[in-house]
Order: structure tokens, then C-alpha cells, then sequence
């Protein structure tokens, strides 16, 4: 063979060894292991930690208010859809409250004709405008049918019996002498109709309240909360020595949307607190915390408050007017 | 593509022939740079890539009910926070058309949620609503339609991939292989569904995957669980039980292009001719 035709060879037969070595030492050791492709590639990707965590993770920490979002019409609305992905929650903090629930609500219920028929949709230029959504409706349990009870009774009956029954405790205009009871006047009717429908059931249960509440009978209860809801709230703002108002009101903007920003709420079927005795307060919310008194609003709302949270809270709602000159106007 | 279970000497025979070709092709210089098919490191036992999870016992694939649709864009939402899709409104996984006929108009107008009305509406680039742009309108049809990567049976991406960066898994979904992609955005031309896009910043191409670090673990992607009317339906069609399966079997189902030949593995109940 001429010289020039071996070396040829030789030269071709070096490429391809060089070639075949570099091939081995680039080509990943996994390249090929399932096909025209890393295998390990796969592992890699199905690693990933997930963000969304459903709401079965949640259910564990907020079995009352996964309790009670699971029986009704949200139920298909999973937790992280309004309050975001859980990676991360206990450990980094706390998951966001949506502060603009005008804007949350109407992404899925603003009339739209591109949406199916069954959607429930509302025309956000009437339907309250301006108004935050869960002034009215519970998210967790969003219909109102039930929420807020009516309240059609005889105001002057139930003065009758809040003299012979009430007027003891709570004051004889409503307004209680002891820092330990609740002031009853200009309180939303359908909230005291919620409340003592609830002691006289036992769905909730004081050592006074509930014997009381017994002996009641729906019509007198229907009179009770129509008088207390037409009484000018006498009661003035305190100074409360228990916490500090000014934090008190920082924190207070969490408790704004149902009770409204100084504690005179737009939706009857939930309490005002402005005004009444910072002892009361503090007590009711340590009832909720303990699991005394129950309410999945409430459960989820005082189980990240300390004592001392608590304490600035009263003594921000009672150092507010109980009968601000311009009254809410309450919706029916 | 080798399977590891062959008899050796049918690799064999597959490398030699395959390395005469490569001969050939070497007179070309460049040709040298594309990898033969075979002779790779032989496979170790385990039958999976994954822990915990044998992806040849799956077979996964995903509906769309576009009569239950709101257009609440939940699902891009919860999208782009469990896939680190890049934080505007023009990179997506999974996104939303919608198809509105006005009377008197043949054809359908279409926008979805990056268009400028609707970031508009939104109020930024970060978050995610459509306008009510039609209230006034006389409208005579409109709906909207869910889109994701339809992990096609034969996908178009995969074959135009020069660096076999982006495959099909066994379980029936095409990933992507980060460190594998070059960037060359051939796979973003070649899909019919535009499902493919290019993240600048990380210089490689993503699309839809099912959220497969979802699906291995036993739970749904994140648009599924974040549909709150039902509308995305997923599962394994292996398990005649499973939500997809049932969708399949009791509607009338169709998947988009199906002249593509890429066969989509998403199907679809309750959209219009216009869509494709």
C-alpha cells in the first residue's frame, strides 16, 4: 500500500477514535437511558416541591372554617385560590386576607355574557357599589339566606321585657353598669336575634345567658332586638388603662371589613363593638381564642392574637363613639 | 431510541449500522456534532426515572370543559406562582381565549388576557382579569376556552429538538430539560399550539408540563386545583375510573389541529369551530 494511502487511513482511523473518546466524555452518563434523551432530567423536573399545597393541608390547623367552607357554596374554591399558595405557611408567616374582595369577588361574578348562565353574576354598578363584598356575605359561606336573621318585632313589647328581664344587667337605657356585660343599645337587630336564638338552642352558652334565653320565646326575642336596635347608644368612649388604642387600631384595620373602622359595622348580622367596656371585649375575644364562644369568623380571626393584641383591641373599639352622629345605614 | 431490554446483539447490529451512516455523514464536517442514536450507557435497573413512582403504569391526560369556564384566570394565576413562569403578562403556561360574536359580525373576536384592555382592567402586568368590554355590546355567542401544551402523542417539538433537550416522558407528558436546551427556539416554531415560549432571562424554552412534580406525587396540576368551576378535568386514562376517563367517555370530546397528525392529548367539550 502507498505511503500516502496508509497515512490517510491512519489520519481517518485517529479522527474516529478521538471522535468516539469524545462522544464518551461529553455525552452525560444518563443520556440514552430511556431514549434520546437525559434520564435524569426526568427526576430533576418531578423534584420540585410543590406551591400549591390543596385544602386538605389546610384542614388540619383550620378544621372549623374548613368545616364550614366545605358545606357550602365555595366549596369548589379552593383556600389557596384567594389566599395564595401555602408553601412555606406555618413556618414563614401567614397567608394574606384579601384586602379588596371588591375586586377578588368580581373576577369570578362580574356579569359578563362571555360566562355560563349558572355562574351567579352581579352588575357591580348596582349591586352595593363601593361596598366591600364581605360587609355582606361570609366567603367561607357566602349565601346570605340564613346569615342575617329578619327583624319585624313590637319595640314597645320588648321594652316591656327588657325592663322586667334585662334591665338588671344590661342597664336600664341599654347601656350596662358593669364592665363585664355588653351594652344592648343601637346593637344590629338581626345580630341579637343570631344571638340569642344561639344561647336558647345552646348552640352557645353562658352561665347567665342561656338560662334566660330559654325562657324566651321567639316573638319576645324578635321584640327584644327590634327595641335595642331602635336606642340611642348613651355609652361614652372610655379610656381603657388595659392596652394601647394606637395599636390597638393598627390592628383593628384585620377586624374593619365586618365591623366596620371604628367598630360600627354595615352588616346587621354582625356585632358593633364601639363603645362597649374594654373588660367585655377582652373577654369576649379570649372566649373566641379558647374555643368558648364559637364562630369560624372569629376562630380564624383571634387565633393569632396575643394577650396583648387583645388588650390594644378593646382599648381602641371602646374609646369610640357608640352612636356616631351619622348613623350607618344599615342594609336591609 | 435503544430500550435497555433488547438482546445485545440486536443493539449491536443497530450501533454498526447506525456508525456506517455516521461514517458517511462525517465527510461533512458539522454532521460530526450531531450525537449517533445507540451506544449509550446501559440503563441500571430502575425502571423509572422518579422516586416512588413508575411512569410506565400511567398514562395521564387532561380536558377541557369550555361550558364551564368563567374566565376567571385562576388557573393562569396559580400557574405562574407554582411554575416560576417569568411575572408578566406575556410569558404563560396556560392562558385563556376568549371568543366573542357580536351581531351582525361573522367572525369571532378573540383576546385574552394579555391583551392591553384586559392588563388594563387588571391594573397591572402581574395580575390577571378580563374586561368587561362587551357589556355593551350586543353580543350573540361568546365563551371562553382554556389552552395549555397538549402533550401530543407524536409532538412536533420533540422531533425538531437538536439537542434532545425536550422529550416525551413514558407517562404521556413532553418536558424540558433545562440544562439540556440551548435556547434555539426551533421546538417554539414547530409547535402548531404556540404553547412553547422562551424565557429570556433563563435562556431556555418552557411551556405546560403538567406540573409533572405534581402528577408524580399524586396530586393534580395547579390550574386544576384552582378551577373553581370545574372546568379543567385531569387523570389517568389507565384508570377507567379516573375524572378524565369518565370525561372522555361520557361527552362527545375533540382536541385541536387534530390535522396536525400530532395527536393532542388534551380534549376538549363545548368550543367552536373558530378554535384551533
Amino acid at each position: 500500500m502507498p505511503r500516502h494511502i496508509s497515512r490517510l487511513l491512519l489520519l481517518f482511523v485517529g479522527a474516529g477514535i478521538l471522535a468516539l473518546v469524545a462522544r464518551w466524555y461529553f455525552t452525560a452518563d444518563t443520556f440514552y437511558q430511556f431514549g434520546h434523551f437525559r434520564g435524569k432530567a426526568v427526576g430533576e423536573i418531578a423534584a420540585k416541591e410543590p406551591a400549591y399545597q390543596t385544602a386538605r393541608y389546610c384542614e388540619d390547623c383550620h378544621t372549623e372554617r374548613h368545616a364550614q367552607w366545605s358545606a357550602n357554596n365555595h366549596k369548589s374554591v379552593n383556600c389557596e385560590v384567594c389566599h395564595g399558595a401555602a408553601k412555606g405557611h406555618p413556618e414563614n408567616g401567614k397567608l394574606p386576607i384579601p384586602a379588596d374582595t371588591r375586586k377578588l369577588c368580581t373576577l369570578c361574578h362580574e356579569r359578563m355574557a362571555e360566562r355560563p348562565r349558572p355562574q351567579p353574576q352581579i352588575d357591580p354598578a348596582q349591586h352595593s357599589p363601593g361596598q366591600q363584598c364581605i360587609v355582606c356575605h361570609n366567603p367561607h359561606a357566602p349565601k346570605l339566606a340564613g346569615v342575617v336573621a329578619k327583624v319585624a318585632g313590637d319595640a314597645a313589647a320588648g321594652a316591656k321585657t327588657h325592663a322586667a328581664r334585662c334591665a338588671d344587667c344590661h342597664g336600664a337605657a341599654g347601656v350596662s353598669p358593669n364592665d363585664s356585660w355588653p351594652n344592648l343599645a343601637g346593637q344590629h337587630g338581626a345580630y341579637l336575634v343570631g344571638i340569642l336564638a344561639a344561647y336558647k338552642s345552646g348552640a352557645q352558652t353562658d352561665a347567665m345567658m342561656s338560662p334566660i334565653a330559654q325562657g324566651l320565646s321567639d316573638a319576645e326575642i324578635q321584640n327584644l332586638a327590634t327595641y335595642y336596635a331602635g336606642l340611642r347608644c348613651e355609652a361614652k368612649p372610655r379610656k381603657s388603662r388595659l392596652g394601647d388604642p394606637a395599636a390597638g387600631k393598627a390592628l383593628a384595620k384585620n377586624c374593619a371589613a365586618c365591623h366596620g373602622d371604628a367598630g360600627i359595622g354595615g352588616n346587621p348580622a354582625w356585632p358593633n363593638i364601639a363603645g362597649q367596656a374594654p373588660e367585655y371585649l377582652v373577654n369576649s375575644l379570649k372566649a373566641f381564642r379558647a374555643g368558648l364562644r364559637k364562630d369560624p369568623m372569629m376562630a380564624g380571626v383571634v387565633r393569632g392574637l396575643s394577650d396583648t393584641d387583645i388588650a390594644n383591641l378593646a382599648a381602641f373599639y371602646s374609646a369610640q363613639n357608640c352612636a356616631p352622629a351619622a348613623k350607618v345605614k344599615e342594609t336591609p | 431510541m435503544t430500550n435497555p431490554s433488547d438482546p445485545s446483539g440486536k443493539a449491536r447490529r443497530e450501533f454498526l449500522r447506525r456508525l456506517g451512516g455516521v461514517a458517511v455523514a462525517c465527510t461533512g464536517a458539522a454532521a460530526c456534532s450531531v450525537a449517533p442514536q445507540s451506544g449509550g450507557p446501559v440503563a441500571g435497573p430502575d425502571p423509572s426515572p422518579v422516586k416512588d413512582y413508575d411512569w410506565t403504569k400511567h398514562h395521564w391526560a387532561f380536558g377541557v370543559d369550555a361550558t364551564k369556564c368563567i374566565g376567571c384566570l385562576r388557573c393562569v394565576e396559580a400557574c405562574k406562582t407554582e411554575n416560576d413562569v417569568p411575572g408578566d403578562a406575556h410569558h404563560f403556561n396556560t392562558w385563556i381565549e376568549r371568543y366573542v360574536y357580536l351581531e351582525g359580525e361573522t367572525k369571532a373576536r378573540i383576546d385574552s388576557h394579555h391583551d392591553p384592555v384586559n392588563i388594563a382592567a387588571s391594573g397591572s402586568e402581574k395580575e390577571f382579569r378580563f374586561a368587561n368590554r362587551y357589556q355593551d355590546a350586543k353580543v350573540e355567542k361568546a365563551f371562553f376556552v382554556p389552552k395549555l401544551c397538549n402533550q401530543c402523542t407524536h409532538p412536533a417539538c420533540v422531533q425538531v429538538c437538536p439537542t434532545g433537550a425536550t422529550y416525551k416522558s413514558k407517562d404521556g407528558v413532553v418536558l424540558i430539560d433545562d440544562k439540556y436546551c440551548i435556547g434555539c427556539q426551533y421546538c417554539v416554531q414547530a409547535c402548531p399550539y404556540g404553547a412553547r415560549y422562551f424565557n429570556p432571562t433563563k435562556g431556555v424554552t418552557q411551556k405546560c408540563y403538567w406540573c409533572y412534580h405534581r402528577i408524580t406525587k399524586g396530586l393534580r396540576p395547579a390550574c386544576v386545583e384552582a378551577c373553581p368551576v370545574g372546568a379543567r378535568i385531569f387523570g389517568d386514562r389507565n384508570d377507567k375510573q379516573s375524572p378524565i376517563s369518565l370525561f372522555i367517555r361520557n361527552n362527545r370530546v375533540q382536541v385541536l389541529r387534530p390535522e396536525s397528525g400530532n395527536e393532542p392529548n388534551v380534549f376538549y367539550v363545548g368550543i367552536d369551530k373558530e378554535v384551533s
